[in-house]
């Protein structure tokens, strides 16, 4: 028998009141852990929005919205100056172009449906100069065979290729990426488009009768659209629909979201009227501050927690010194140091804390994912999905249902986290008995006598 | 072996100064077997606490082998009271949650002594105190009053201490365990050659002693 076992021996004299203080030390320190994990996980998500979504200025040529308006679109020569403006740390240009049975050998995947019947008679009659029967889709036009047209992307950068096509992911299911600098007639196919169209990692196709190699195969999780369309080299593209040098749209990426407002005027005032230039600011403040509120509210959890653990433990243990004064007398009086005494009582309260944070791990465990759920839907109910069409092409698809989907994960550090607070608790309860152990004179037990 | 000199200890008690023990001088032998008796409140247990290092004199001297306790430091004293001194109380103190073993035990362990001698010594000491092998790892609760007292006279002379204090050793116990708890303090003076000093008022213990002094009102008297 040392200090050791005697101090661990000491936590289980009283059984009932072991189960009782572990009980709740377990769950106050339950909460705590369960409000840190839902700190770090909203914090992960808003980080993670900021990263992704928080620092693109979006670029459209005035009175251009996709394939609507009017107006002329940017160029190359333009845009040059954009990315070599103060916190501007790359710019993705892209070209969209509509591929019909005319100019490309390849079958759109999506079928017309209503909605596109409609949409090709309103652009076959507003094609047709003078009525005289030609239109956009041709003097032969016929609405109910109509076939959606295949949309094909230029870029000149593909590290933000979701974005640049509108997804919220690409996967590259087959072959490999394209190089967007590249002047060779290459694409990545929508795995719709290529199932379509039986092509394969190697095939050929072609656009402007143009043979092009598929080199890679792509795939974007609930994007329909997206997963019919191609992408390839901006120069090619430029090149091929003989649009050289134009840009339909550009996204510039800010290093830092503090810097987003005046990279944006800086690059408004570089493009003048020719650009409408918009970045993700308010919609980010206001998508994101339902999840700050959450933060917040964890934080206070978190230090509510920790406060009333170790008020636990410290009552704990005051109670524990007061009812054993006589026995640290004995101690004492047959030769025990005060250290030693302060040091059993210490590992009796490091014992409990411990014993109570693996049951406050398992509660945290359990319910660290329901709760940071619970808190961030109850946050975010009054919220709505951002920004309509804007919010789609400024956040590159996000939405604020995204946002919703925070994954609680339990991690080593967490629960490292949790142990050390656990032994600052166990220390805070230490402590203030050792100061009350110390206070006790030998002679109390011939006082008591 | 102690050499008491106009000893004083004096309490505070609502504004006036009270000298639980006053004045006190007397001189004990090595080996000796020596009792205080007197009336409750008349100053022995305080006396037995300065003596014990329990608490510091307001003035006076306690010589204990050439070295005057009450001048003693913090760290020292431990010491003192761990290596010198060896303490029976009227109501055992025994430690609640060890066992018969550990108790004797504990005192060795503050000594820094090897596991297996503290064993050997505690084993050695209950059986000459007469506690039997399959009571060793009783804990106190499971033990009469009797028992428990030679369990606590065991762990007294646990540290071979050169004084033991005992505190009404017997108060607790009926005639046959108070008798036989005496006898065996009684024989262990001698056998273990040490000093012992008991406070009683029961004045058929105290005239068994070596010696007796007499307390009332703080005071010795002779």
């Amino acid at each position: 028998m040392n200090i050791f076992t005697r101090g661990i021996r000491n936590t289980f004299r009283n059984l009932i009141r072991t189960f009782s203080v572990v009980f709740i030390l377990g769950l106050s320190i339950g909460l705590s852990l369960i409000m840190l994990i839902s700190r770090s996980a909203v914090n992960d998500k808003i980080n993670q929005t900021k990263s992704s979504i928080g620092n693109s200025v979006s670029i459209r040529p005035a009175g251009i919205n996709g394939f609507e308006g009017g107006g002329n679109l940017l160029t190359t020569d333009q845009l040059k100056p954009v990315s070599s403006l103060p916190h501007v740390t790359s710019i993705t240009e892209t070209l969209n172009d509509r591929l019909t049975s005319t100019n490309t050998s390849l079958q759109s995947s999506i079928t017309a449906g209503s909605f596109g019947q409609r949409q090709a008679n309103i652009n076959n009659q507003s094609n047709t100069p003078g009525g005289n029967g030609g239109g956009r889709f041709g003097a032969n036009f016929d609405p109910a065979n109509f076939k959606p047209p295949v949309t094909l992307t230029g870029i000149n950068n593909t590290s933000n290729l979701a974005s640049a096509i509108g997804a919220t992911n690409v996967i590259l299911t087959a072959g490999a990426n394209i190089d967007a600098s590249s002047s060779s007639n290459i694409a990545l196919v929508g795995s719709s488009l290529a199932t379509k169209n039986n092509l394969k990692v190697g095939s050929n196709f072609t656009i402007y009768s143009t043979s092009i190699e598929v080199i890679g195969i792509y795939d974007t999780p609930n994007n329909t659209f997206s997963n019919s369309g191609l992408i390839m080299p901006l120069s090619v593209v430029q090149k091929l629909s003989s649009q050289p040098n134009q840009v339909s749209s550009a996204n510039a990426s800010i290093d830092s979201i503090d810097n987003l407002n005046s990279a944006t005027a800086a690059i408004a005032k570089q493009l003048g009227s020719t650009a409408d230039v918009v970045n993700s600011q308010t919609q980010l403040t206001n998508a994101i501050a339902p999840l700050q509120s959450v933060s917040k509210l964890s934080l206070i959890c978190l230090i509510g927690a920790v406060a009333v653990s170790s008020l636990i433990i410290l009552l704990t243990m005051i109670m524990i010194v007061r009812e054993r004064r006589r026995e640290i007398g004995v101690f004492k009086a047959i030769g025990a140091s005060n250290f030693t005494v302060m040091m059993q009582f210490a590992i009796e309260s490091v014992t409990f804390t411990l014993i109570a944070a693996i049951v406050g791990i398992i509660i945290g465990v359990i319910g660290s994912s329901p709760i940071t759920t619970l808190l961030v839907n109850n946050s975010a109910s009054s919220s709505t999905s951002v920004g309509g069409n804007f919010g789609r092409r400024a956040f590159g698809g996000a939405s604020v249902n995204n946002l919703k989907q925070i994954h609680a994960a339990v991690g080593w550090n967490i629960l490292l986290y949790g142990l050390i607070a656990s032994l600052i608790i166990a220390l805070v309860g230490s402590l203030v008995s050792s100061f009350l152990i110390a206070k006790v004179r030998p002679a109390e037990v011939m006082r008591v006598e | 072996m102690l050499k008491i000199d106009n000893l004083v200890r004096s309490f505070n008690s609502g504004g006036t100064e009270v000298n639980a023990v006053n004045n006190i001088s007397f001189e004990v032998p090595s080996n000796a077997f020596v009792s205080i008796i007197g009336k409750s409140g008349s100053g022995k247990s305080t006396l037995l606490s300065l003596l014990g290092a329990l608490d510091k004199p307001t003035s006076g001297s306690i010589i204990v082998d050439d070295t005057d306790i009450a001048k003693l430091h913090d760290h020292a004293l431990i010491k003192y009271r761990c290596n010198t001194i060896g303490f029976v109380f009227q109501s055992y103190n025994l430690i609640p949650n060890l066992s018969a073993l550990e108790n004797v035990m504990l005192p060795m362990e503050f000594a820094n002594q090897a596991k297996s001698y503290r064993r050997d010594r505690a084993v050695k000491l209950l059986n000459e105190v007469g506690i039997s092998q399959d009571k060793h790892n009783r804990k106190p609760g499971k033990l009469s009053g009797g028992e428990q007292q030679r369990v606590a006279i065991a762990r007294a002379l646990s540290n071979k201490p050169k004084l033991i204090l005992a505190d009404e050793p017997t108060g607790n116990l009926d005639s046959e365990n108070g008798k036989m708890i005496f006898n065996l303090l009684h024989k262990l003076s001698k056998s273990e050659k040490t000093t012992i000093i008991v406070v009683t008022h029961d004045l058929t213990i105290a005239g068994k002693t070596d010696k007796s002094f007499k307390l009332s009102d703080g005071k010795l008297i002779k």
